[in-house]
């Protein structure tokens, strides 16, 4: 089908630098990292980067040639710390060691996450913890990857940051969010929480329907790291909890007024126009999902204009999938986990 | 650390059989005796030495329960070398093994090196599966054979460095393609550039020789 190759062209599109696959050998994971720190600084202008939760440390691990996994897709990552539950909540190892918690797709088309990534981080004496390319990369060693299916992710302690993620084999981890990361990649990993829990209400795999959802919205940050969309919405504590809502609702017309306030003067970068393209050229719809909740969303969407998208975002796959990846999205249909213990949202 | 070579591991076999415990005993030299379900994938790394050349072994230990692997048979692309694991004293895991083995051969490439282990050989007194069936299991299918013993360490550096050993002799006679990631090797840096002469040699084993 013709409309195949738009994936890749959007794709390509969207990785404009191959972070370590341009490097024509392979390396060990020092010299791995001794290049790493050659990288062009040229990623300012995507947030999800600057944020440090796109094409973070696990991302490069996992795309590198050591693991080449699922290199089509993006990873949105973050570094926890391990905490157990007592009076007050206690760190379990030392401030050096964290946890880079991540979610990608096997297959990139999938509209939702489905990989969950799990990678100790051993940072070295005295280096500052942050996820922004380090200079002196740290020692991080991937530990698993589990299916989505398989893990229930909650919000367990809002004031704290705290996740809480429980495996089918009632393995229970609690993890905290890194101080150094700003009040919104807390708030991204909410919305992840209620994305995954809840699904997308807009979730549609009619290619006519221009749906496009990020979790890091392409504008919403300031290259300090502060959300802008804290910083614009005063009366709302927590505004990516309001949004969330609201996109659970389809209330398109308010999110609309949340998003003008969002709105900024460079909407459009030449990547998102492309895919805008990409998807009306689409024209067949994908029928191998047709039981996720295929939606409604029909009101004026004109609300979306406003965003520019982040690389973490949904796309429809446009026409069938070889049979190899159709294999795949069974993987990303969620059972029923027993009804959560924790506070959850 | 710097290696000439990356070899990708897969443990596969039926649920309860010894693959974490193989893989914890060979990375940190330990025995847990209760080891969660393991759902999706674990890693493991080490180096070893063959030839005098340092190998890092990448191990991917993956879920035995049916029910857990959802996405398995994706890992077993690119994967070098397989341990096959069955449990000594459970006929129904050795039964399984030719449902495995056809799995393995479907997704990976044509020539991973497939170890098969008969695990649990410390529990002696309950063994249902003789050595000698594992053997000529092993004989008909082309794999190589070892019992081992998790709890003991018996053979679990041999298993898992006979199975390099097999990879890198495969190298040596040109069987891999080891440009081929398909293949599950990945060449350390320093060979890299050694590579480029190696990929058109084919001949006869290479002699010790530290790395470059």
């Amino acid at each position: 089908m013709s409309s195949i190759p738009h994936r890749n062209t959007w794709w390509k599109s969207k990785k404009t630098v191959k972070v370590t696959r341009s490097y024509p050998t392979f390396p060990s994971l020092n010299a791995w990292e001794e290049f790493r720190g050659l990288l062009p600084v040229d990623r300012e202008q995507n947030p999800g980067v600057t944020l440090g939760v796109e094409e973070g440390l696990l991302c490069q691990l996992l795309h590198s040639p050591e693991f080449n996994l699922f290199p089509d897709s993006v990873v949105f990552e973050s570094n926890f710390v391990q905490v157990k539950r007592g009076r007050n909540w206690i760190d379990i190892y030392k401030a050096s060691n964290t946890m880079a918690l991540g979610v990608t797709s096997s297959v990139p088309c999938l509209p939702l996450p489905n990989i969950l990534l799990m990678a100790s981080v051993k940072w070295h004496r005295g280096q500052s913890q942050t996820w922004n390319r380090p200079s002196t990369a740290p020692n991080i060693i991937l530990k698993r990857i589990l299916p989505l299916k398989f893990v229930e992710l909650q919000v367990c302690d809002r004031l704290q940051r705290i996740l809480r993620l429980r495996t089918v084999t009632e393995k229970i981890y609690y993890l905290k969010l890194h101080p150094n990361h700003p009040a919104t990649v807390f708030h991204f990993w909410i919305r992840l929480v209620q994305i995954l829990q809840k699904g997308l209400s807009i979730t549609t795999k009619d290619p006519r329907i221009l749906v496009s959802h990020c979790l890091v919205p392409k504008n919403c940050c300031s290259p300090s790291g502060d959300s802008k969309l804290v910083q614009k919405k005063p009366q709302a504590s927590q505004p990516s909890e309001s949004l969330i809502r609201l996109m659970a609702k389809g209330e398109s017309e308010a999110l609309s007024q949340i998003f003008a306030d969002l709105h900024q003067q460079n909407q459009f970068s030449f990547r998102s126009s492309k895919k805008m393209e990409t998807k009306k050229d689409s024209s067949v719809k994908d029928t191998s999902r047709e039981d996720e909740d295929s939606i409604p969303c029909t009101r004026d969407l004109s609300w979306r204009e406003s965003f520019t998208y982040g690389e973490w975002e949904r796309e429809n796959p446009s026409g069938p999938q070889p049979l190899s990846l159709l294999s795949t999205l069974a993987a990303s249909t969620r059972p029923q986990l027993a009804p959560p213990i924790g506070n959850s949202i | 650390m710097a290696y000439a070579y990356l070899f990708k591991y897969i443990i596969i076999g039926d649920t309860g059989v010894g693959k974490s415990c193989l893989l914890l005993q060979f990375t940190d030299k330990r025995f847990q005796p209760v080891h969660d379900l393991t759902i999706g994938v674990e890693f493991g790394a080490r180096m070893i030495t063959i030839d005098g050349k340092q190998i890092k072994l990448q191990i991917w230990d993956t879920a035995g329960q049916e029910s857990f692997r959802s996405i398995t048979r994706s890992y077993y692309r690119g994967a070098a070398g397989a341990l096959l694991v069955y449990d000594i004293t459970r006929r129904d895991t050795f039964n399984h093994l030719t449902t495995w083995l056809e799995d393995a051969r479907q997704h990976s490439n044509s020539n991973m090196v497939i170890m098969l282990i008969g695990n649990k050989s410390d529990l002696e007194s309950r063994r249902e599966v003789k050595k000698e069936e594992g053997e000529a299991f092993a004989r008909e299918h082309g794999l190589i054979f070892m019992e081992t013993s998790a709890k003991t360490a018996s053979n679990v550096e041999e298993a898992f460095i006979n199975t390099a050993k097999e990879i890198y002799e495969k190298i040596q006679e040109g069987v891999f393609d080891i440009n081929n990631e398909a293949n599950g090797i990945k060449i350390g840096p320093q060979h890299a550039a050694t590579n480029a002469t190696h990929a058109g040699n084919q001949g006869g084993q290479q002699a010790g020789g530290g790395c470059c």
